[in-house]
């Protein structure tokens, strides 16, 4: 087979992919969401019968969806901040330290992504009910989902510790830099691609997550997984929960690209080229 | 008074002894190369005096006032790097402000200083730009700029040509001796390279094993090295072991060896009877003379020409101007006993 074959059948290969995984469902809930109510959506017609925004205004307007909006998008950032503060010491010491089982350590905290995140769910909730920490829930949810998704905190903030170089924190001291002032210099702009995309990381899985939100949450704290879910388990009322997929999905896509070009340019001026 | 002290310092990583009874004095405006093989302890010796290690035992003395235990950013010490470490996100100009900048000296004094050593070094059109958008020599010079602009009482070099290649090296460091005789800065520089050592130093520390080999001016190192590391690490010097054959009061003492007997004007301590020789390949004089040997290989230099010879299974160097000798001949050479060095044997 040539070189060029293969390289088109891979192409192929490669939308043929996105299209399932991708265009498919996006369009499917695109189209379920704007389906009137006063036609439903029969399996025998390719579109729906009859298209409007009554669904997005009903849901805006009669169900919990602003009040679900507002409690997510404040979880997300307080649970992405806190969870930087709590990995930053530990990556501070696998990062800058040699100490015997270091890598084994590393590994240590990335184990508990193994679990299905379920379980993990109930056992964590039942964790924090035993301590009684249950009782301000907003704080039990911000808590629990930046101690969930520590492990990836860790990790990245690991690797990114690991790229401060010694000699630029031994360069700055030498110089007379207090320890603030050699954090600024040395640390902080190696840190700066890892810190975001903990924080993109931490708040885009932290949206998403429907178990301990709804195990600590319900009923009084809703977020936008757990009316999805509600609209889909209770009521099973197919066009809401397209509405609420797409809120849900939209901007998450949009923080991906960003998430994305931060890995990639993982900042081009950090290393001081020799020549 | 001594602008640095050093006494009695060691230093041992978990058992391993990286540097041991070590003592030294360094003088205002000196030019200090600490010159031994990789791993022999100069890196060590220098975050030791920078303020980046502490020592096991000893003291450290800047300007008379001990600093054994004075933190590197509140020692009088300025480091330049082998790696240059430069802050990438910072501009030239940054980067000479730096340390200015935390040790709070006005803004019109850090202009003056930045303005003066910029020009020094050339780099006045090269302010703005980052890092990586200079250079290696540039490079180096930004952070030997860095140091400057802190007028240290002493500025310290960790191998800071090795990143360079050949011919810029040897532009860098007339730049760096120039720069410190301007400026009658206090040095210490570290190298593994004897000819950056011969040609820098007002003088060398000749180091082995976390000791201290020989302490001469670059001439008197190479003329009189002392022991058989020195004259073999400085030169790449011939060495031979012999035996005292005869010690007058008057005249050259004939040692006997395996090349023959050689003829030294140089002392023998008393009771000594068997000695370790050195001699300098470029002092071979061939032509007429009672030692011999044959051509094994031939290296042309250009301004001289490198002969491997042998003779009774002993092989040694040659150096000539003679490009004209080739590898199988016979030739007879001399040495003047003046040239030959009687060496201490290592213990
Ligand atoms: N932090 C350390 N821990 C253990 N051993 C070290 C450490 N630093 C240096 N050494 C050892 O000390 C010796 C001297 O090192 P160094 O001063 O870097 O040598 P040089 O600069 O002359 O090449 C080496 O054998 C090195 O392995
Ligand atoms: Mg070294």
């Amino acid at each position: 087979m040539t070189y060029e074959r293969l390289n088109s059948l891979l192409i192929t290969m490669v939308v043929t992919v996105a299209f399932i995984w991708l265009a498919i469902p996006f369009t499917m809930a695109v189209l379920w969401s704007l389906v009137d109510p006063a036609e439903p959506w029969t399996a025998d017609k390719l579109l729906p019968p009859v298209m409007s925004f009554y669904r997005w205004v009903d849901m805006w307007e009669n169900s919990s969806l602003r009040y679900a909006l507002i409690s997510s998008y404040t979880l997300a950032p307080s649970a992405a901040l806190l969870g930087l503060c709590l990995a930053l010491p530990t990556a501070f010491a696998l990062g800058r330290f040699d100490f015997p089982g270091r890598e084994f350590a590393k590994l240590l905290c990335l184990l508990p992504l193994v679990v299905p995140p379920f379980i993990t769910a109930i056992f964590f909730s039942a964790l924090l009910f035993q301590l009684g920490l249950n009782t301000w829930r907003f704080g039990a949810i911000v808590f629990a989902h930046s101690i969930l998704f520590l492990p990836y905190a860790i990790r990245i903030l690991t690797v990114s510790f690991e790229t401060v170089r010694q000699d630029h924190i031994d360069a700055a001291r030498d110089l007379g830099a207090s320890a603030w002032a050699r954090f600024r210099v040395a640390y902080l702009p190696a840190l700066k691609p890892g810190i975001s995309a903990t924080l993109l990381i931490v708040f885009i899985q932290s949206i998403e997550e429907f178990a301990i939100a709804f195990i600590i949450g319900s009923p009084d704290i809703v977020t936008i997984p757990t009316l999805l879910y509600s609209a889909l388990g209770q009521d099973f009322v197919r066009p809401n929960a397209a509405v609420l997929s797409l809120i849900l999905v939209v901007p998450n896509v949009f923080l991906m690209l960003i998430l994305e070009r931060l890995m990639r340019s993982a900042n081009p001026t950090l290393s001081s080229g020799k020549g | 008074m001594a602008a640095i002290g050093i006494r009695g310092l060691s230093k041992s990583f978990d058992g391993f002894q990286a540097l041991s009874e070590f003592s030294l004095e360094v003088n205002q405006g000196e030019f200090l190369t600490l010159l031994g093989p990789s791993g022999c302890g100069k890196t060590t010796l220098l975050k030791i005096i920078s303020g980046f290690l502490e020592p096991s035992t000893g003291t450290i003395t800047i300007g008379g006032e001990d600093v054994t235990h004075v933190p590197p950013e509140r020692r009088d010490t300025a480091l330049c790097f082998q790696s240059y470490a430069l802050f990438p996100h910072l501009t030239v100009l940054q980067n000479l402000e730096f340390g200015l900048k935390q040790k709070r000296v006005s803004r019109d004094q850090r202009e003056v200083r930045i303005s003066e050593v910029a020009a020094k070094l050339e780099l006045e059109t090269q302010l703005e730009k980052l890092p990586n958008q200079l250079s290696g020599g540039q490079q180096q010079r930004v952070s030997l700029g860095r140091a400057l602009v802190m007028r240290p009482s002493v500025i310290l070099f960790d191998e800071p040509l090795s990143n360079l290649d050949a011919k810029l090296r040897d532009q860098v460091r007339v730049e760096i001796s120039r720069i410190q005789r301007d400026y009658s800065l206090t040095a210490i520089y570290v190298t593994h390279d004897q000819s950056e050592a011969l040609a820098m130093s007002d003088r060398i520390v000749v180091l082995n094993g976390g000791k201290i080999v020989q302490v001469d001016t670059p001439e008197d190192l190479y003329s009189k090295p002392r022991t058989p590391f020195v004259a073999d690490f400085i030169g790449g010097a011939n060495l031979i072991s012999g035996r005292v054959s005869s010690q007058t009061e008057k005249g050259p003492i004939i040692i006997e060896t395996s090349m023959g007997p050689i003829k030294t004007s140089h002392l023998v301590k008393d009771n000594v009877d068997n000695v370790e020789l050195s001699w300098r390949p470029e002092r071979a004089k061939i032509g007429e003379g009672p030692h011999c040997g044959t051509i094994v290989h031939r290296a042309f230099q250009g301004q001289f020409t490198d002969l491997i010879l042998e003779q009774n299974d002993i092989i040694f160097r040659i150096r000539t101007n003679n490009d004209k000798l080739r590898v199988g001949e016979v030739i007879n050479f001399s040495l003047s006993p003046d040239d030959v060095v009687v060496l201490e044997v290592d213990k």
